[in-house]
């Protein structure tokens, strides 16, 4: 990877969204959920997006996955995947795609998962709609051997079973066989594990990883926790307001953040190197407002380091330049965001 | 489960003896002398005393729910006169168990005056049952499906329309203009399929069923519409969605199985309720019904025949809710009874 | 009982409802009302003739019923007793008894004591049998099983026949067969009562009611058949029975010889009943006038609802004829003793104003007197003549004032309530009293009304009101059973008598009528009645209701007289095709 998105044109990427935009209609005014944003994926890499919600992360999502046709929700820019910009394909074509080509993981397994099918039948639906022809002994010995990839024990039993008959971490295991049970080859995992214990939320991740490798699936992970996706994705692109703020590679987001509001995210994450509990703090303030957004730049309400006379952050718009390696959305100077993240937020451990 | 529904009949029945017992306190505690209605006029306190003992109201109230009670299992026999059984058997009405009563107006067994309503109230029961549920849930549906379209504001506008109404005006409405003004429709009458086939069954009952299927359609439409709006909103149907199953898929398997769940069990309480009687529909359609009958028995101090339907309707209503607990633990497989 | 509206006892139970004015006994008014074509000779046969009808019939059993309207549709259609009265004939004419199973009218001896019919030839139940004396013998003595068959007119056979009632207790339980056996007796076809009092007027009573007509023993299964129609008439019951809450459909009854009457024309083929239907729906229909409903009848007044829609065509098939039916105002006699208080109350009742709440003059016509225009010996009450339709509370002040109590004087009027009609006249009633220096508590009770007014010691109430229609065309069968306190007044009870009357000088006059020879005397004596009962105001006559009737416009030889009490005689009526 050189720059955020290579030049226009260029691209070979597996996933390529541009300029995306997308809007709702509301009594109060037009809710601007996702104002442009800009990114590349390719065949096989992790991009996790983070943010807090009503960023715009879950939204961008879903116009991926075309679950805005038939809403009043409109959706702007291109989305090519696979050379294809799935905005302008029919409905039809769209839909053979969805589970097939592009595949995605909810939140909450057990409100995502119908509670009066069985979770084999439910997985095997996922199949057969794309395997029109497979028999049925062997739908249903894929999917067995599925859950059991998922590490399901005793999957034979468990085909049968209701999704409340399962734990919270199964209930994802088996949600994952479900959206990798068509072998696609970009998987969107909303918020994988945020529903789940701390101690099965790793268990989900890693297996996450060692079956996109199996399949050499792209991942986005949406998510609002950055220590989730510091470790496993490539790329990490951090978005406020329905815009991205910072876009990097995983060390330079985690690592030598730029962006206040990621620094803001960074604290309010707790950390083992971290001992001092005083210094987990959240971002004070609200997300803002996405039909009227704040002018200049969009964080500047919440914060800490605003200057509004000499750097007009209350005024100007800054720039996400996606040519640069690791574009940060802020009207401090690069070298003075490097000092002050050295200086006030990498605190050394004591 | 097995155990759940004997255990949910038995206190079923200790309800409806309780039901019964209750419905005869309430007669007897009434200030109203039903003796004085059969003694006819010219009634002297003479006569009045004999029909007091012909209806069996000159014993009180708790050795007359005792004998009830006893009709049930055992069966009875009207009057209860050892001699005049002995010189005139032939005016002894023999009611085998389970006897509900004899009634001294009807001069019938209670059970034998249910046996001959209750296929009237049952038909148009049903046959409102089938029109509702097709036109309700169907439009429920269609306007779900186009929330916020004037298609949807014209089903819930027209259904808040005749949910505003009282029965007893869409009935009249529907018999002065559709039978009797415009001709339309044939004058409604029920006619038993034993006596008339299914074809005029189904014309008779076509009016009474529109009527109480309007009324109950305007709630099964606000119903329907509700929870299928609430399902749309359900995670699992965006999962359904992202699995890229077809929108008749999604709607018929995912949105409806959920939607419908509920709708069921109102429906069967609904129809319970309906299969006892409809007192209004049954009213102004002359449909001779458990429901015009129970009126009829209550304005003419028909106890037995009041208490028999009262008892019947409570059968159909509890036995619908037992019905409507258990298709639910078939229907959710959550739900599940010890 | 008189024409009572009653709330359901089962009000708690959510069901309620108000039961009609119950149609009882013969008796009639002024004129017959007839339409279509009316020549006896020209009525066409054929077609059927539809009865749509509110209140259900508590009894198709002969020695049962008690309804006029019943018991004519039963006597027109099905029972064949010993006199009939003559079909479609109008005013008195109406009226005049004429054998029927009976060779001729019969005949008295010992003073009215001793009646004898002979039998007829010819006349079959619809199994092929003949109506024997017998039959009439069997018939008569259910009358005494009064414990299996309840809500009959027997208290007339057994008035008549005391010792016989108090022996005897009916053909079931057979204790006393040899009384009854000698006071009523079959010597071939000649049938003899030995009554113990003078029944002058037994031929109109068996006329009237049903209570002699004859009966199969062979049929008889005490109250289980109580719907059974056993039929010796024109017509036969499909099902040989009457389903209550639905009605029944009569057809021709092959056994039935017309040569045998000369009476009732029988001409359609078919009657269907239907009852139940609410009085709405029956005007609706027809109104409308459509298919069937062309060659319907019925028995329920228009609503006055609907008043505004009778006009043109469907005026022409609406008959408005006043009714069997009287209701009348009385003071309560444990409280209202001063005759000029009650003078005052008479003179100052608003009777134009309560008929107008009714719904005008074409649901009541004022009444003149308590006894009904067209029975034998009606007379105006000569002591109401003065008093205006709307009252006199001027001339009303005046006999209160000299009656010298205190002004106001408070009165509480109890009457049924719980509708707005009665309300509203009520309130008519309170306005006119008022004006005359009465201080008027409006009392509207429900449930409990006639355990308020029927109890002879409770004075919550000065005034309340009744009505009443005669069981039989005579006198006989209204003022006594109304003020006779000494079968009215038990310790319980006041029976019909709700002013608790008791004049020893006016019962003198009820015995002198009922022993009289001729029904002229007893005639002269009932009038004499009447204007006492009038002077001493123990009654107020107020209306008469109206029968308001609509029907098909198929319908021919419609006829409404007092022979059938004014409703419409099935006798004459038929069919036009």
């Amino acid at each position: 990877m050189s720059t955020w998105v290579p030049t226009e044109g260029t691209s070979d990427a597996l996933l390529s969204v541009r300029d995306l935009k997308v809007t709702f209609p509301t009594e109060d005014g037009l809710v601007k959920a996702v104002n442009g944003l800009t990114f590349d994926l390719n065949a096989g890499e992790t991009l996790g997006i983070v943010g807090e919600s009503g960023s715009g992360k879950s939204v961008t999502s879903q116009a991926i996955m075309g679950l805005h046709r038939g809403t009043r929700a409109k959706v702007e820019g291109s989305i090519d995947f696979d050379g294809k910009n799935l905005l302008k394909l029919e409905d039809e074509e769209l839909r053979v795609m969805r589970g097939r080509d592009i595949a995605m993981i909810f939140q909450d397994p057990l409100s995502a998962l119908h509670p009066y099918y069985t979770v084999g039948n439910q997985i095997i639906e996922a199949y057969k709609v794309h395997h029109g022809s497979a028999s049925k002994a062997a739908v249903r010995a894929h999917v067995i051997d599925m859950l059991e990839r998922v590490g399901i024990p005793n999957p034979q039993k468990r085909i049968d079973q209701y999704p409340h008959e399962f734990s919270g971490g199964m209930r994802q295991r088996a949600m994952i066989a479900m959206a990798l049970v068509n072998s696609p080859r970009l998987v969107i995992a909303d918020e994988p594990t945020t529903a789940l214990d701390v101690t099965v939320q790793a268990q989900i991740l890693d297996l996450l990883i060692d079956l996109q490798k199996d399949i050499n699936a792209a991942i986005i992970i949406i998510t609002h926790d950055l220590g989730v996706v510091a470790e496993m994705a490539d790329k990490i692109m951090v978005m406020y307001g329905g815009k991205a703020v910072e876009g990097g590679t995983a060390d330079q987001t985690f690592y030598s953040p730029e962006h206040p509001y990621t620094w803001g995210l960074l604290q309010s994450m707790p950390r083992i190197d971290r001992e001092r509990l005083d210094r987990l703090r959240p971002i004070p303030g609200n997300p803002p407002s996405l039909i009227s957004p704040p002018s200049g730049c969009a964080f500047h309400t919440r914060c800490a380091y605003r200057d509004d006379e000499n750097l007009g952050c209350s005024t100007i718009v800054p720039e996400f330049d996606v040519q640069d390696w690791h574009p940060v959305r802020c009207l401090i100077p690069a070298p003075k965001r490097k000092a002050i993240f050295d200086t006030e937020i990498r605190t050394p451990s004591s | 489960m097995f155990a759940y529904i004997v255990r949910r009949v038995a206190a079923g029945m200790v309800m409806i003896l309780a039901m019964s017992l209750v419905t005869m306190l309430l007669f007897f505690a009434s200030p109203a002398d039903p003796a004085r209605y059969t003694c006819g006029k010219n009634c002297t306190p003479q006569l009045l005393e004999q029909n007091r003992k012909a209806l069996g109201y000159d014993q009180p109230v708790l050795s007359y729910w005792v004998d009830f009670t006893k009709g049930i299992f055992v069966g009875s026999e009207f009057p209860k006169d050892p001699a005049l059984k002995k010189s005139a058997p032939e005016t002894i009405a023999d009611c085998p168990a389970p006897c509900l009563g004899y009634s001294p107006q009807s001069s019938r067994p209670v059970r034998d005056i249910i046996v001959e309503k209750l296929p009237v109230s049952a038909s148009l029961a049903i046959a409102a049952f089938i029109m509702w549920m097709i036109a309700g849930v169907g439009l429920g549906i269609v306007a779900a499906l186009r929330k916020g379209s004037i298609v949807d504001r014209a089903i819930v506008g027209s259904a808040l329309v005749f949910y505003a109404f009282p029965t007893f005006f869409i009935g009249l409405g529907l018999y002065v203009f559709l039978a009797l003004k415009w001709g339309i429709v044939p004058v409604p009458a029920y006619t038993s399929i034993a006596d008339g086939g299914v074809g005029l069954w189904l014309q008779g009952l076509f009016l009474p069923a529109l009527t109480l299927a309007l009324v109950y359609i305007a709630g099964y439409i606000r119903l329907t519409r509700a929870f299928v709006l609430e399902v749309k909103g359900e995670d699992y149907l965006r999962t359904a969605q992202a699995k890229g199953l077809t929108s008749g898929r999604i709607l018929f398997k995912h949105t409806l199985r959920g939607a419908l769940t509920p709708i069921a069990t109102v429906a069967g309480l609904d129809l319970g309720g309906l299969l006892g009687g409809t007192i209004i529909t049954e009213q102004v359609f002359n449909y001779d019904g458990l429901g015009r009958t129970a009126v009829m028995a209550a304005t003419t101090y028909d106890l037995p025949v009041t208490v028999g339907i009262v008892l019947v309707a409570a059968t159909f209503v509890i036995t619908a809710n037992i019905v409507v607990d258990v298709l639910y633990a078939v229907i959710d497989p959550r739900v599940k009874y010890s | 009982m008189s024409s009572r509206k009653r709330t359901t006892a089962l009000a708690a139970l959510g069901v309620a409802s108000v039961l009609g004015v119950s149609a009882c006994g013969g008796g009639g008014t002024t004129g017959g009302t007839t339409s279509g074509s009316n020549a006896a000779g020209g009525a066409q046969k054929g077609g059927t003739i539809y009865m749509l009808t509110k209140r259900p019939a508590e009894h198709m059993d002969p020695q049962r019923t008690y309804i006029g309207r019943d018991i004519f549709n039963q006597q027109r259609l099905v029972y064949r007793g010993l006199l009939q009265f003559p079909a479609g004939k109008s005013g008195a004419d109406a009226i005049v008894p004429i054998p029927d199973v009976a060779t001729d009218t019969g005949k008295s001896e010992d003073g009215g004591k001793k009646w004898t019919f002979t039998i007829k030839d010819g006349v079959k139940w619809e199994d092929g049998k003949p109506t024997t004396c017998e039959d009439f013998k069997y018939g008569f003595s259910r009358n005494f099983a009064t414990d299996v068959l309840t809500g009959g007119p027997s208290i007339y056979p057994l008035n008549f026949m005391p010792s016989v009632a108090k022996a005897y207790k009916g053909p079931y339980l057979k204790t006393g067969q040899d009384v009854y056996d000698k006071a009523v007796t079959c010597n071939g076809n000649v049938l003899t009562f030995n009554f113990e009092k003078p029944w002058a007027d037994f031929p109109m009573a068996i006329a009237g009611l049903n209570f002699a007509a004859p009966f199969r023993q062979d049929k008889d299964q005490g109250d289980k058949n109580n719907f059974v129609i056993f039929s010796n008439g024109p017509y036969k019951a499909e099902g040989g029975k009457w389903t209550k809450g639905t009605g029944a459909t009569f057809v021709r009854n092959d056994q039935y010889d017309p040569k045998t009457d000369g009476n009732r024309q029988a001409n359609p083929d078919k009657f269907v009943f239907t009852e139940g239907l609410t009085n709405e729906i029956i005007t609706q229909r027809l109104i409308a006038d459509g298919g069937n409903d062309k060659y319907a009848i019925t028995d329920r007044s228009i609503p006055p609802a609907f008043y505004n829609q009778i006009t043109g065509d469907v005026a022409k098939r609406a008959t408005n004829v006043p009714s069997p039916y009287t209701f009348y105002i009385l003071p309560n006699f444990n409280k209202m003793k001063n005759l000029k208080v009650r003078q005052a109350l008479a003179m100052s009742t608003d009777r134009a104003g309560y008929i107008n709440a009714l719904g005008g003059a074409k649901a009541a016509t004022l009444a003149k007197s308590l006894v009904a225009p067209d029975l034998p010996g009606y007379k105006e009450n000569p002591a109401f003549s003065s008093m205006p339709p709307s009252g006199d509370p001027v001339a009303a002040k005046k006999l209160l004032q000299e009656a010298g109590v205190a002004m106001p004087y408070p009165i509480t009027y109890t009457y049924q309530g719980g509708t707005p009609t009665s309300d509203n006249a009520a309130a008519a009633l309170k306005s006119g009293w008022d004006k005359a220096g009465f201080s008027v508590k409006l009392a509207p009770l429900t449930d409990t009304y006639y355990d308020v007014i029927q109890n002879p010691s409770n004075n919550s109430f000065d005034v309340t009101e009744g009505g009443w229609g005669a069981d039989y065309p005579s006198i006989f069968t209204v003022l006594p059973a109304l003020f006779d306190s000494r079968i009215n007044l038990t310790g319980k009870s006041n029976g019909q008598d709700y002013g608790n009357y008791k004049n020893p000088d006016a019962e003198k006059i009820m015995d002198e009528a009922a022993a009289a020879p001729t029904a002229d005397a007893a005639n002269a004596k009932w009038q004499e009645l009447d204007a006492f009962l009038g002077k001493d105001v123990a009654y107020i006559p107020n209306y008469i209701q109206n029968f308001y009737f609509l029907h098909g416009s198929g319908v021919g030889n419609y006829n409404q007289n007092p022979a059938v009490s004014q409703f419409p005689d099935l006798g004459v009526i038929s069919v036009n095709k």
